[in-house]
């Protein structure tokens, strides 16, 4: 009996410990990913909710209207053509086609379901229509359509602004756009595809300054590590040339090899690094995590794991091979070094209103996490603010400020006639506008040209238009 | 001698057993105040809810109070099982239209509730049980191979009897559990050689065996594990335990590999978004169902839990979520945690092993099962086709698991009665010596 005693105790327990488990599994998991599942396109709730709901308000960060319900239930856009088509994919429409939409991503805030039980009842009892909450997005509304307006017209890409301190989205285009207004047209192939977050790039040499921050927190001696370059080197059975072609770098320190943008010297440092500690840098900058931020479905960036001879591992430090990157996670990275070393997770609502007019939700910042240390990425910031002085990100310069950033020219075919993806990640070091920027123009050839003139484009107007 | 005396007074006051009456008023207050809210929500309103609203806190009252000035039974566990009935109720009458109305989930309990009475005269009046374990053997083995033989098909597994078509079926593993327990009990109680032991094993297994024919997952995985620990608890044998769980942990992987229906139900569970409108479409319904009522719920017949599969069935929990909340559903597993701790109790302070082994049986029983489809519903665990205890909807699933409920409070009532004559017979004593 003593013994059956022992023994049912022990069960007792061990039963008990399981329903801890599960009932601490079942709140977990559904304080975490609870909305996401609940906005998930497979709610029917949704789609009967929109019949029968006044679907809220969008506006932007002044309270510019993007999107409106009319007093006959249509959905309305805002008029100002540049801007509609600007935001098309930030908003999305009201059928779902571009998936990362807030219409869809917040379909539940905006038809109500996500609102208090007081507010539901209120509204049940006093049989009025059913109205959906108010959101108020982060974006400025004109500093898209400027964007927008001064996109190359011959390329597809992707432009985004964000403030890095406090992670808020002030705007992000995708080319080629479509019009969440009439649907029934045709539009071009991957417009309802939002590049900031869902296309996933190669980074090219924008990458170096992550290969940078893990030869910075890696090897002690590598400040005074010297380059000769020859415009290329054997790394195993594969070679890495430098773009610059004909002329090559000759010697380098590791500050004019970043600014200077050379291939042999980055992939020398990936080299000596070794595969394990560079995909421990790249995941401390979040690559291979499935960001499930609050407020953006924001593609995972990846770096592959299995890395499989020498010269990929030389590649991939200069951000060839199998990284891939996101145009508003670059933009982070970019953020991160002028944030002191500190990535924001990215913030696309500022607020959400009631029904009852009350605002439910007041967007505060937050950090995603510590990236780097402070030393190693004002280093990093020293180095991207000499690429913009005097090296490949000249034309980023803007007049009276000061401007970091890294150009990159991504190789996307071993066919050389195939022009490179330009791209040029970048940020004000200036306490009042704190922004930071990535675009990347698809096959646009080199990134110190037309990306780098954009990157300039959207600083300066941040600084006129956001304040 | 004063010493002896203030013994006796201490067992004197705990024969005295805690004040519950809170209890039952607040659970009598939830049963009245969901039912006339659901009566409420049409217009004409809903006479069967209202019937309702007034019966259910009548019959609670009546069994909590009544049913001790027979037996002395655990009013705690009866209070919340009953408790559990009535968020079966309000539940379904909250969701469901036509199939099952609220007023058959109720004829349900009741059914139950005479299970539950038959269950605490059973075990009070069962003696001699290994003379009869032979006869529960054959009965059980025979019934839950019935289904085999004139079976319907349901959900995928075949272990259904109709007696009216559309009107009345049953499910013979729901019956069987209680059957098994008692079986496995008997054998394992004290004083039986260790042939005897191994001899539970193999009945176990025997039946398991007919479940694997009839498709019946979960009922195969719930009489496995309750047919392990059982063994372990009253063996102490903790080494062929384990090997017992290694067994049928190889027979879980061998059969993914052989038999195609077990590898869906894992695939299904291990990427269910790669195919959410078929293979997925289940528990990723049970998922957004759980998102879309998040902490508080969607209010008490708003929502619309008819968008999950099998809503009063496999993933009543998930219905309960989205009714409810998460902070209701987290209150609810306490509910059935209190129960089994209040079984575990009951089962320590037995007499007999046979008792104790019987009692304790019902609450792995309960426990597990509970674990399972909760597990299932979020995700956790592949999902298995059992049933959410004292709630899902369907007969055989109430009846069986209230004639378990009252297995256990027949035994805790037969404690009660021991304690008392342990008094009884120290003040005896005490009278003699002076």
């Amino acid at each position: 009996m003593k013994e059956l005693r022992r023994n049912m105790r022990l069960i007792g327990t061990l039963l008990l410990c399981l329903f801890v488990g599960v009932a601490g599994w079942f709140g977990y998991t559904t304080w975490t990913q609870g909305s996401r599942w609940a906005m998930s396109s497979n709610n029917s709730r949704l789609n009967h909710a929109k019949k029968n709901v006044v679907m809220g308000t969008i506006t932007d960060r002044d309270g510019y209207t993007l999107a409106w319900t009319d007093a006959d239930g249509a959905r309305r856009y805002s008029n100002d053509f540049a801007i509609r088509l600007a935001l098309s994919q930030t908003v999305g429409d009201t059928m779902s086609m571009s998936g990362t939409g807030v219409q869809t991503f917040f379909a539940s805030t905006l038809v109500g379901m996500s609102g208090s039980v007081i507010d539901r009842t209120w509204q049940w009892l006093s049989g009025e229509t059913t109205r959906g909450d108010d959101i108020q997005l982060t974006v400025d509304a004109r500093l898209s359509g400027v964007l927008a307006q001064n996109f190359p017209a011959e390329y597809n890409g992707a432009v985004v602004v964000i403030n890095y301190r406090t992670g808020e989205i002030l705007a992000m285009i995708s080319m080629p756009e479509y019009d969440p207004a009439s649907l029934d047209t045709d539009v071009a192939d991957t417009a309802y595809f939002n590049r900031c977050l869902q296309g996933q790039y190669t980074p090219g040499s924008t990458f170096k300054i992550i290969t940078l921050a893990s030869a910075l927190e890696n090897q002690p001696g590598a400040l005074s590590q010297a380059f000769v370059c020859t415009g290329m080197r054997e790394f195993g059975n594969g070679a890495v040339t430098c773009l610059s072609g004909t002329k090559a770098h000759g010697e380098l320190t590791l500050k004019t090899a970043f600014t200077q943008s050379c291939n042999v010297a980055f992939a020398t440092l990936s080299y000596g690094l070794g595969q394990n500690a560079l995909l421990r840098t790249a995941e401390s900058f979040g690559f291979n995590d499935n960001f499930t931020f609050s407020d953006v479905v924001l593609y995972a960036s990846s770096f592959p794991e299995d890395i499989g001879s020498v010269s990929e591992l030389a590649w991939t430090g200069v951000g060839q091979g199998r990284v891939l990157v996101t145009p508003l996670h670059m933009a982070m990275i970019a953020g991160s070094v002028a944030n002191g070393g500190v990535m924001m997770e990215p913030r696309l609502v500022r607020q959400v209103t009631g029904a009852t007019g009350l605002p439910r939700l007041r967007a505060t910042p937050g950090a995603y996490k510590r990236v780097m240390s402070q030393s190693t990425a004002s280093i990093i910031g020293d180095y991207m603010q000499s690429a913009v002085e005097s090296g490949t990100g000249t034309r980023a310069r803007i007049q009276g400020y000061t401007v970091c950033g890294k150009t990159g020219s991504a190789e996307i075919s071993d066919d050389k006639t195939v022009e490179t993806n330009a791209w040029f990640a970048g940020y004000l070091a200036d306490e009042a506008h704190p922004y930071a920027v990535a675009v990347v123009l698809e096959k646009a050839g080199s990134g110190g040209n037309l990306a780098a003139t954009l990157a300039a484009k959207a600083l300066s107007e941040a600084i006129e238009l956001v304040g | 001698m004063r010493k002896r005396t203030t013994e006796i007074g201490a067992m004197r006051r705990a024969l005295k057993r805690a004040d519950t009456s809170l209890l039952l008023y607040a659970v009598t207050l939830f049963q009245a105040s969901a039912m006339l809210l659901l009566t409420l929500r049409t217009n004409p309103i809903d006479t069967q809810s209202l019937l309702l609203a007034g019966i259910m806190p009548a019959v609670t009252l009546l069994l909590v109070k009544g049913l001790p000035k027979i037996w002395k039974i655990d009013r705690v566990i009866l209070t919340l099982v009953l408790f559990l009935c009535s968020v079966s109720v309000v539940t379904l009458t909250a969701i469901s239209r036509a199939s099952i109305t609220p007023l058959t989930q109720a004829l349900y309990i009741g059914a139950g509730l005479i299970g539950m009475l038959a269950g605490i005269v059973f075990i009070r009046l069962f003696r001699h049980w290994n003379r009869w374990k032979l006869v529960f053997m054959v009965l059980s083995l025979g019934f839950i191979a019935l289904p085999l033989v004139i079976g319907e098909t349901k959900n995928g597994a075949r272990n259904w009897i109709v007696l009216i078509r559309d009107v009345v079926g049953l499910q013979p593993s729901e019956f069987v559990k209680i059957s098994l327990l008692v079986v496995l009990a008997s054998f394992l109680s004290e004083r039986q050689s260790r042939t005897m032991k191994i001899l539970s094993i193999l009945f176990g297994a025997s039946l398991c065996a007919v479940l694997l024919l009839e498709r019946d997952l979960g009922a195969l995985l719930l009489y496995f594990l309750t047919t392990v620990i059982l063994y372990f608890i009253a063996t102490s044998n903790g080494l062929l335990s384990l090997a017992g769980l290694g067994a049928g942990a190889v027979g879980a992987v061998g059969a993914y590999f052989v038999l195609p229906y077990v590898k869906k139900r894992v695939v299904d569970w291990r990427n269910p978004w790669a195919d959410p409108s078929a293979g997925g479409y289940q528990v990723i319904q049970s998922l957004i169902a759980i998102g879309s009522g998040g902490l508080l719920g969607m209010g008490l017949g708003l929502g619309m839990p008819r968008m999950i599969p099998l809503y009063h069935s496999d993933f009543v929990f998930a219905a309960i979520c989205e009714q409810f909340g998460m902070i209701f559903a987290l209150c609810l597993l306490i509910v059935y945690v209190l129960i089994i701790m209040r079984g575990v109790s009951v089962a320590m302070s037995c007499r007999h092993g046979f008792h104790a082994l019987v009692s304790f049986g019902v609450v792995t029983m309960l426990g597990l099962q509970t674990l399972l489809i909760v597990g299932g519903n979020i995700r956790l665990i592949p999902l298995t086709g059992v049933t959410l205890p004292f709630v899902a909807a369907g007969g055989s699933s109430m009846v069986s698991c209230l004639a378990g409920a009252g297995l256990l409070l027949g035994i805790s009532s037969l404690n009660a009665d021991q304690d008392e004559d342990d008094v009884r017979r120290a003040e005896w004593q005490e009278g003699d010596r002076e």
